[in-house]
This record gives C-alpha cells, sequence and structure tokens, in this order.
C-alpha cells in the first residue's frame, strides 16, 4: 500500500466524527443543481436513476402485455389490428429483456455491489455515468420509434429472413437492431465496471470466500454479460450491414445463411436468461440469509453452482433451434447440456432449502416473494427439462406451452427476487421501511395472479395454440384458457400497482429505517440510510464472511486514504490484501455529452453509411474532452 | 513447504479451470467431428468425450490433493479467508459436474448415429 503521504495532504486519519464525515461529504457529493445532476458519477445516483428508469420501462411492457392479453381474451377481438400486435408483443419482449431485466439487475449491482463489498465508489465511475446516459437514449429512442408507428414488428430476436429489406422493407428492424447496441453497450461497460470493482476494490480482508454472495451472483453475471452481449452486436450490426449496405450475411442466394443469424441471437440470447436468473439467485441468497437468521448453508456450493450454471449457459443455445433441421448428434448433446444445467440450479435450491429448514425464518415480505421464486422457479425448471428433449420441443415449439415455460422460468427466477429485493434495499436506498400490509397484499396478489395468468397457457400450449398470434376462431376451444389467463394478467398488474402505491406512500409517511433494520449481515448495512456520498468514513476491514454478525459492535476500519480528494483503495485479487491508493474521478458533464454524439452516431447509420464518416469526429471530441488529463492533486503536489 | 505441497498450492484451481474447459472442448469436438464420425468411425465421438471426462477428473484430484494438503490448513468455513482452499473446493466440485456433463453427452454420443441429420 503506498503510505507517502503529500506534505499538506488532509487525510482521513487525522479527522474524526462529525468532522471527518463533513468533509468527506464535502469532496464525495454530487455537485447541486440541474448541471450537478448531469454530471453525476456517485454510484448511487446513476444506481437509482438506472432502476427507476428500467421499472419506467417494466411499467410500459406491462401495460403492453395488458394490451395483449385484452386482445386474446377472447376469439375474434378486434381491439387490436394485427400489425399493432406485431408491434406490441415485439415491444413487449424487447422492452422486458433488454430495457428491464438486464438492466434493473445490473442496476442493482451499480448500486449495492460498491456498497457490499466496502468501498467509495464503482471503478469506472464516469463509464457508468455513460452507461446510464447510453441506456436511457436507447430506450427512447425505442419507445419514441414505437410512438411514430416505426416500432419493431419481427419479434424480440427478429429472425431473419422475414427481418432483411425484402420481407420487412421498413424501418422497424433497422430501430430494434440498433437499440441492441444501444443496450448492449451500456450493459458492456456496467459488466467491465462491475468485474474490476469486485477483483480490486475489496476492502481489506475481503477474501474470495468472504464475497458476499449476491456479489458473486453479480460477478458470474458480469462475465456472461462480456462473452455473451458481443455475439448479439455483432448479429445486430451484421443485420442493419445487411440492410443498408447488402452485405449479404444473412442473404442464402449469395453465399449468407438465415440459421447464422439464430446461432448468433441464441448464442447470446441463451446465456441472456442466466443474465437475469444468476443475480436473482443472489437476491435470494442475501435475502435467505437474513430472514432465516443465519449464513446460507454451503457457501462453497452456491458459489461453485452460479460459477458452473454461467459455464453452462454458454452451451445450450441450440436447443432453441432443434426444429430447424441440425444434426441429430448436436441435438442430443444440447439435450444433455440443457437437462445438466438443472443440477447445479437444483444445488442452489436445496441449499436455500436446508438453510431455511436449519434457521429460525421471519416471514416478512421479502422472503415471501422468495418462497414464491422458488415454487414459481421449479416449475419452470420442470417445464424446461421437458423442452430441453427433442421430441417434446418438437411437438410444443412456437406453442404457448412455451410462452409459459419461460414466464414461468423468467418472472419466477429473476422478478419474483427482484421484488423482494425491493422490499430489503429500499430501506438502504430511501431510509424509510415499505409498508409490510401493503408488502403482503402485494406478494399474494402477485403470486395468484401469475399462476392464473400463467399456468393455463401450458395447457393452451398442448392443446395447440401458436405463439404470436394475434386472434383466433371460436371454434379452436381456447376461449375460457384465454379469459382466465387474461383475468390473471390482470390480478397480477394490479399487485405492480400496489408495488407503485407502497411506494410512493412509504417514501412520504411510513417509519424511519436506521442503518441495518434487518439485523443483516454484509457491508452495506454498515453505513447509514440512505448511505453518505462517500458510503463510508473509513474503509472496513472484513475478518469474517458475515461481518456485522461477527463484528456488531465495531467494524474495524482502515485509516489513511485522502480527505480533500476522491480516493479509493485498491486490494489484491485472492487475498484482498491493501496494494495502492487510487484517485476516484470527479463529476463531469463529458460522459453525457459522448452519449449524446454516441446516440447521434448510432441513430443516423441506420439511415445512412455516411453516418459512420460525420458521426466519428464528434463522438472523438467527446472522447477526448472525457480523457483530457487534468491532473489529480496529488499528482501535482 | 515441500516441493510436492507447493505442486499442490500451485494447482488448486486445476479443477476449477479443467473441467469447464475439457467440457467445452467436447461440446465443439463432438458437434465439429460428427461428419468425420458418420464417414470413419462412429465412436470417435465417445472415445473424444470419455478422455475429456478423465480429463475433468483430473482437475478434480489434483484440486482434492490441494484442498487435503496445503492449502487445506487455510480451511475456516464460516468465517471464510482461505481463498486458496476455498478455489481448490471448488476445483473439486466444478472437475465433478462437468465430468457428469460429459458423461451425459457422451451418453447421448453411444444413442444416436452421427450420421442422423
Amino acid at each position: 500500500m503506498s503510505t507517502a503521504a503529500e506534505p499538506n495532504e488532509l487525510r482521513d486519519d487525522v479527522l474524526n466524527g462529525l468532522q471527518l464525515s463533513t468533509q468527506l461529504e464535502k469532496v464525495w457529493r454530487t455537485p447541486p443543481g440541474l448541471v450537478g445532476a448531469l454530471m453525476a458519477v456517485d454510484h448511487k445516483v446513476v444506481g437509482r436513476r438506472y432502476i427507476l428508469t428500467a421499472f419506467a420501462f417494466l411499467l410500459l411492457g406491462g401495460i403492453l402485455a395488458i394490451l395483449m392479453r385484452v386482445q386474446l381474451a377472447g376469439p375474434e377481438k378486434t381491439f387490436l389490428s394485427a400489425d399493432k400486435y406485431n408491434q406490441i408483443f415485439t415491444m413487449h419482449g424487447s422492452t422486458m429483456m433488454f430495457l428491464f431485466a438486464v438492466p434493473v439487475m445490473e442496476a442493482f449491482a451499480v448500486y449495492l455491489v460498491p456498497l457490499m463489498v466496502g468501498t467509495r465508489n464503482i471503478a469506472f465511475p464516469r463509464l457508468n455515468a455513460f452507461s446510464y446516459w447510453i441506456f436511457l437514449f436507447g430506450g427512447c429512442f425505442l419507445w419514441i420509434s414505437f410512438l411514430l408507428n416505426v416500432g419493431p414488428d419481427v419479434g424480440w430476436f427478429a429472425y431473419v429472413p422475414l427481418s432483411s429489406l425484402q420481407y420487412t422493407p421498413t424501418k422497424r428492424p433497422d430501430v430494434w437492431a440498433q437499440m441492441i447496441t444501444f443496450t448492449e453497450v451500456a450493459a458492456l461497460a456496467v459488466a467491465v465496471e462491475i468485474i474490476v470493482t469486485v477483483f480490486k476494490l475489496r476492502a481489506p480482508g475481503m477474501t474470495l470466500d468472504r464475497i458476499p454472495l449476491f456479489v458473486w451472483a453479480m460477478l458470474v453475471t458480469a462475465f456472461l454479460v462480456m462473452f455473451a452481449m458481443p455475439s448479439i452486436m455483432v448479429a445486430s450490426t451484421s443485420l442493419i450491414l445487411d440492410r443498408l449496405v447488402n452485405t449479404r450475411f444473412y442473404d442464402s442466394s449469395s453465399g449468407g445463411h438465415p440459421l447464422l443469424w439464430q446461432h448468433l441471437f441464441w448464442f447470446f440470447g441463451h446465456p441472456e436468461v442466466y443474465i437475469i436468473f444468476i443475480p436473482g439467485a443472489g437476491m435470494v441468497s442475501a435475502i435467505l440469509a437474513t430472514f432465516a437468521r443465519r449464513p446460507v448453508i454451503g457457501y462453497p456450493v452456491v458459489v461453485l453452482s452460479l460459477i458452473a450454471i454461467g459455464f453452462l449457459s454458454f452451451g445450450l443455445w441450440v436447443h432453441h433451434m432443434f426444429v430447424t433441421g441440425l444434426p441429430q448428434l448436436g441435438a442430443g448433446l444440447f439435450t444433455a447440456s440443457s437437462m445438466l444445467i438443472a443440477v447445479p440450479s437444483g444445488l442452489q435450491i436445496f441449499c436455500w432449502l436446508a438453510t431455511l429448514w436449519d434457521g429460525r425464518p421471519v416471514y416478512r415480505t421479502p422472503l415471501l416473494f422468495v418462497i414464491g421464486f422458488i415454487v414459481i422457479f421449479v416449475l419452470g425448471g420442470l417445464s424446461g427439462v421437458m423442452v430441453a428433449s427433442v421430441p417434446i420441443d418438437t411437438q410444443v415449439h412456437d406453442t404457448y406451452f412455451v410462452v409459459a415455460h419461460f414466464h414461468y422460468a423468467l418472472i419466477g427466477g429473476a422478478v419474483f427476487p427482484l421484488v423482494g429485493a425491493v422490499y430489503y434495499w429500499f430501506p438502504k436506498i430511501a431510509g424509510r421501511m415499505l409498508s409490510e400490509r401493503l408488502g403482503r397484499w402485494n406478494f399474494w396478489l402477485a403470486f395468484i395472479g401469475f399462476n392464473v395468468a400463467f399456468f393455463p397457457m401450458h395447457i393452451l400450449g398442448l392443446i395447440g395454440m401458436p405463439r404470436r398470434v394475434y386472434t383466433y376462431t371460436a371454434d379452436m376451444d381456447w376461449a375460457h384458457l384465454n379469459l382466465l389467463s387474461s383475468g390473471g394478467a390482470l390480478i397480477f398488474a394490479l399487485s405492480f400497482a400496489l408495488l407503485l402505491v407502497n411506494v410512493i406512500y412509504s417514501l412520504r409517511k411510513s417509519e424511519l429505517a436506521g442503518d441495518n433494520p434487518w439485523n443483516a449481515a454484509t457491508l452495506e448495512w454498515a453505513t447509514s440510510s440512505p448511505p453518505p456520498p462517500q458510503n463510508f468514513d473509513r474503509i472496513p476491514i472484513v475478518k469474517h464472511r458475515d461481518p456485522l454478525w461477527a463484528d456488531s459492535e465495531s467494524l474495524p476500519v482502515v485509516a489513511g486514504l485522502s480527505a480533500e480528494r476522491r480516493e479509493v483503495l485498491l486490494t489484491s485479487l485472492a487475498e484482498a490484501e491493501p496494494q495502492i491508493r487510487e484517485a476516484s474521478p470527479e463529476p463531469s458533464i463529458w460522459p453525457l455529452l459522448a452519449a449524446i454524439a454516441t446516440t447521434i452516431f448510432f441513430i443516423g447509420s441506420i439511415f445512412t453509411p455516411w453516418a459512420v464518416l460525420w458521426g466519428t469526429p464528434p463522438m472523438a471530441v467527446t472522447l477526448i474532452g472525457w480523457f483530457w488529463p487534468a491532473g489529480s492533486k496529488e499528482d501535482e503536489a | 513447504m515441500t516441493e510436492a505441497d507447493g505442486h499442490s498450492r500451485l494447482l488448486y484451481w486445476a479443477g476449477v479451470a479443467l473441467g469447464p474447459l475439457a467440457w467445452g472442448v467436447n461440446l465443439q469436438g463432438v458437434y465439429v467431428f460428427a461428419h468425420f464420425s458418420c464417414e470413419n468411425t462412429r465412436m470417435s465421438g465417445a472415445i473424444l468425450s470419455a478422455i475429456l471426462a478423465v480429463l475433468a477428473l483430473a482437475g478434480t484430484v489434483t484440486s482434492a490433493r490441494a484442498a487435503r494438503r496445503s492449502a487445506g490448513a487455510e480451511w475456516a468455513d464460516a468465517q471464510g479467508g482461505g481463498p486458496r482452499t476455498f478455489m481448490a473446493w471448488l476445483g473439486v466440485g466444478s472437475g465433478v459436474l462437468f465430468a457428469l456433463v460429459i458423461a451425459n453427452q457422451l451418453a447421448a454420443s453411444l444413442m444416436i448415429s452421427p450420421c442422423l441429420r
């Protein structure tokens, strides 16, 4: 650790109490006013924005789902036209997958990971701000296009040749493809930040086997993002190139191949499921330990399972392509892989059940959502094992059985833990408790509504109802189950309305949370609620996997960081031994300007290839401004 | 520390590395060799899988030795603080898990003719 102090530098070892807090707040706070807000690089500010924006997109995607369910509630309804229905189901899938599910998980990580590893800011905080702006602009681009009737209508997977210029000569697939570029750039940026934060910014003593399980989950997720997202970015960019300058990647008449699209898409698309599920599993581990009043049983097994799921998720993509005529041997291999991912998933579930069994569970709202998760996710996993089998998959492919399966897997595996996480971490983020009474209503409405909405879809699929149809005739006998499903969807939507009411009500009227209202064990609960700009007045030293349970009275701390400029402590990868003090970037407007320039470049390039030329200089200018060496006070001393 | 202990300590991560690596090679390899297997020997996929399953298990054994020897002294379950042992135990589990995955794929290659399309 570098300890050579500059002669006149104020350090946190000569200040104490309120004096230290005030000084650090002055150094780390986000500048006031609108310009200050636009310059923010505090991971908590950016994380809050990310979470709120992702939930706004959930609301929009949910409204689309309700529109679809109204249309399908009875036979031959004319509430939506076929064209509008195509746009709506595409927008629903794209919004939920690209603008809600992945970003919201990364958003929680942006907010929580630095707190949980005991540092003062995320690694590369300006990149973090850039990531948020790019995500926001990409989401707005998609939704403004939709409102202008240019919303994509080729499914959230945009298969070629349907999405090729020949069959869809509008700009709709281009909007979809470029939205992908926006959101994937944002996701990749956050992944880099999470990996570096976890590897280099952990508090001293937080060895690999003391990292909180949620942080492990986000680390594995970040690696999945790093390896999966480039595939879809290559796919979406090559699709745009095919459509704009006739590159013919997917044109079979010129040597290209439509199946290439499916391989590239699903090489991303299947890990995407686990990019959404693994953070949910991390949330479950965090909530479960707190409310079972004991550490999660089998910590190494849970970590191993997370890593194994991450690896295996890259070996399953072909099970989305069983009906494309691939060699049966390949299909057999991918069937085996698909079924075996149930093994590490099952190991985790057994560890969680054992933790509940051996603990003294307190059934507050977050734990109710975790139990709901276990029930629903296991059902989704069982139908997953069914569709991993080639004969069954061939029968139910593109039917509502698959719709039921993936909603059980995704809503069960990610949304239930996520809502549980909202109830769990809201006191830390907002400083106030959410209403427990409304929370219980919220859970039961969600649990009942979800099952009423999606369970009938299994049966609908088995009796032959295909996906992506905007209506059906009365003689198909699908009406009753569809009506039931639509009723359930309304109840499920009501549960989210109740969550919103609870948040608004609790922000104004509920009791103050205090630092650690749940008596939890991880470091984010060691600071005030909401945390101050500097997160911790002094960086904690970790001597136990559950630091707040082991050192409940006074957490040992390390001193010596600067108190007059932004500085973080870098530690070694495995042992988390202190290595060096490192300057942390100040607030800056350049990430926003770079995001605006990038947005102009991205949107321009779906209209003309010349945008690559005239769009690059503004980006270069903003990046030069961003990285212009301002010189830290330490360097100048 | 003896030389043998040093090697065990050095390779405590073997299972974490070899298990997924063997599985990745197997997954791609059998798929790539499907045409070759059809035209030449039908057992090539099974042989490849068997070798790679053994490789994954070799990672398990190496990690287990590390956990049992020098790294084992660092073990402290609830408290943590032994990252090498932790990685060694992850290696043990990882090698077994991926050997199991490869064995299942081996079973698939024994049951299905590589010539089927």
